[in-house]
């Protein structure tokens, strides 16, 4: 086992290469992540800090340079086995929850399961676990339109831990709001990088995060400072 | 991923509905009509039996069934001539108020009482009073479907053009519909009320079952007017002719289940719109490109299968009235397990190539960009 979950080397990434609008947004960034950190991702907007998430998510790749995840080479992986490693390894937790809506909270959480193709009564079994874990055990059934912001958070953040992932990105995890859900949602990321040792890695503009990551990266124009 | 087929297709349910409906008349259409080709079919089989062990000699390029031939007793002579024939035949056929589209109203078959079994067959029995006797002139057998059509009985009177003939008895059901929707009268009787001096069509028995095929060749030799046809020559004509119907038939229904396919493609087009997100989502969490790509082709399958399930029972209720609409009820048009099968795997393959352009696109969506769609 590698010591750092995540390498990132020399990686670029320009947008529209070529063209009269090419954008530059990463600059020859260097990156380690060791494992069972709490990162948090700070910058203003245009920074890059979302393209960065999203490289390192394997959602996008990198116009030049490598990239690591728990040891794997993934410049070379397709599409494929691109999804293999976002399914396996990876949890996402977004700004706007990106919950499906006509599932019920319980089947939303199943998914990356199904995806993955694990028995229909064992998927059922771990979500409602996980929904349990995250505070959620009696709103199973619920639709995402029937619960709050804070508790479609909670939704999203079982859904990214269904498949046992190493690492749990969220892009703006606490934008959407307000600021005491806000804290119990970082307060539940913690959690889960204490007790349990996932990898946590924020992009962020919530300031709270300093009380709570491990490790803070400043991105400015596409550079760490 | 088949529950979530359903789910997905039932959030819009109007629209999936209606994009059924589309697929529904169309495969609908081409299980009504096709139950007509197979109607004719069956039709068509059991005439062939009539013809069993029999030479059907018309004169050449006539229609199918000798309604237009015109053979006169030059051409008997010329087959009287050929050798190792035990039975020569005339058949003269009159129509009463020939309908376009939907046949005659009945039809008088004229044959030589004494040969009459080799028509009605030699088992036929009768269902009340006697078959025509030989000499004997002014009466006439009914077919029982003729005889109950027009709730007639032993004893009353059938009128030819202007000549009534007595009714003296009514042939059993045979199932085949030439004998128990025709009216038997002698060959003479008919010829001399219909003022003809020519017939259609003459049955050529041969002595031996095994000359059927060599007597037909040197029958054809024989003389330049005249087409000899064995059942085996019959029963591939007829089926030609019941394939095109069935050809024709589908192509009809085809066109309508068409339009019903590219309702199917423009309602998955829009749901993958819709849904970008969700396919973002989706791929994120790990789903691969042909997962996607199945999940959207399930869901356009789906909504075509549901269309091809309404289309097969919209068709069983429509052979219904084509039976009464088409055949003047000579044809029963009948829903074949086959035909249904077809009608199904043809919306099946609607929803396929009408679901695949859809799929695709949303198969390569850039999970990056799909995600952060507003």
């Amino acid at each position: 086992m590698t010591k750092n979950i995540i390498e990132a080397m020399n990686i670029n990434k320009i947008f529209n290469l070529g063209m009269e609008n090419e954008l530059h947004i990463l600059k020859d960034m260097n990156l380690e992540i060791d494992r069972g950190s709490f990162i948090a991702i700070v910058g203003p907007s245009g920074s890059g800090k979302t393209t960065l998430l999203d490289i390192l998510g394997c959602l996008l790749k990198p116009t030049s340079g490598e990239v690591l995840i728990d040891g794997v080479i993934t410049n070379e992986l397709n599409d494929n086995e691109l999804a293999h490693i976002r399914r396996d390894k990876i949890g996402f937790v977004f700004q706007q929850y990106n919950l499906i809506s006509s599932q019920t909270a319980l089947e939303n959480v199943e998914l990356p399961m199904r995806i993955a193709g694990v028995h229909r009564k064992d998927s059922r079994r771990r979500a409602e676990k996980l929904l349990r874990t995250v505070g959620l055990g009696e709103r199973m059934y619920h639709r995402p339109p029937h619960l709050s912001g804070g508790e479609q958070q909670r939704v999203a953040i079982a859904r990214s831990l269904a498949n046992r992932p190493r690492i749990i990105m969220g892009d703006e995890p606490t934008g959407n709001l307000d600021s005491k859900t806000g804290k119990d949602i970082l307060d539940l990321l913690k959690r889960l990088n204490k007790e349990e040792n996932y990898t946590i890695i924020v992009v962020t503009h919530d300031l709270r995060i300093k009380k709570y990551a491990k490790r803070i990266i400043n991105l400015r124009d596409g550079r760490i400072i | 991923m088949l529950d979530l087929a359903y789910k997905n297709i039932m959030r819009q349910r109007t629209r999936t509905i209606l994009t059924a409906l589309g697929i529904l008349i169309g495969i609908g259409a081409i299980v009504a009509l096709g139950s007509i080709a197979e109607g004719i079919d069956t039709m068509v089989q059991s005439g062939l039996e009539l013809t069993a062990g029999k030479i059907t000699v018309m004169e050449k390029d006539a229609g199918f069934f000798g309604v237009m031939g015109e053979l006169t007793d030059e051409d008997m002579e010329v087959i009287e001539g050929i050798g190792g024939i035990r039975e020569i035949v005339p058949m003269l056929f009159y129509m009463e108020n020939m309908i376009p589209m939907q046949g005659p109203e009945w039809t008088a078959i004229g044959i030589d009482p004494s040969k009459g079994e080799y028509f009605i067959g030699e088992n036929a029995e009768m269902e009340d009073g006697r078959m025509i006797e030989e000499g004997e002139s002014g009466v006439v057998v009914l077919g029982y479907t003729i005889a109950n059509r027009y709730n007639t009985e032993v004893g009353d009177f059938w009128t030819i053009k202007e000549d009534d003939f007595e009714i003296v008895g009514v042939i059993e059901k045979t199932d085949i519909s030439d004998i128990d929707t025709s009216i038997i009268v002698d060959f003479d009787d008919l010829m001399d009320v219909t003022d003809s001096d020519t017939y259609q069509m003459i049955y050529v028995i041969p002595d031996d079952i095994k000359d059927t095929e060599r007597i037909a060749e040197n029958i054809e030799d024989a003389s330049e007017r005249l087409d000899a046809m064995t059942t085996k020559e019959m029963a591939r004509q007829a089926g030609e002719i019941v394939d095109q119907i069935r050809i024709f038939t589908f192509a009809i229904g085809a066109i309508a289940a068409l339009v019903g396919g590219l309702g199917v493609m423009n309602t998955m087009i829009m749901a993958v719109m819709e849904r970008r997100r969700e396919i973002g989502v989706m791929k994120a969490i790990g789903a691969t490109n042909r997962m996607v790509l199945t999940q959207i082709l399930t869901e356009s399958a789906l909504i075509s299968l549901i269309g091809g399930i309404g289309g097969i029972i919209l068709g069983v209720i429509g052979s219904f009235f084509v039976s009464s609409i088409f055949g003047g009820g000579q044809i029963t048009a009948v829903v074949t397990p086959m035909l249904a099968l077809t009608g199904l795997l043809f919306a099946l393959l609607l929803g396929v190539v009408g679901g695949f352009y859809p799929a695709r696109k949303a198969s390569k969506l850039d999970p990056v960009e799909a995600l952060r769609y507003e």
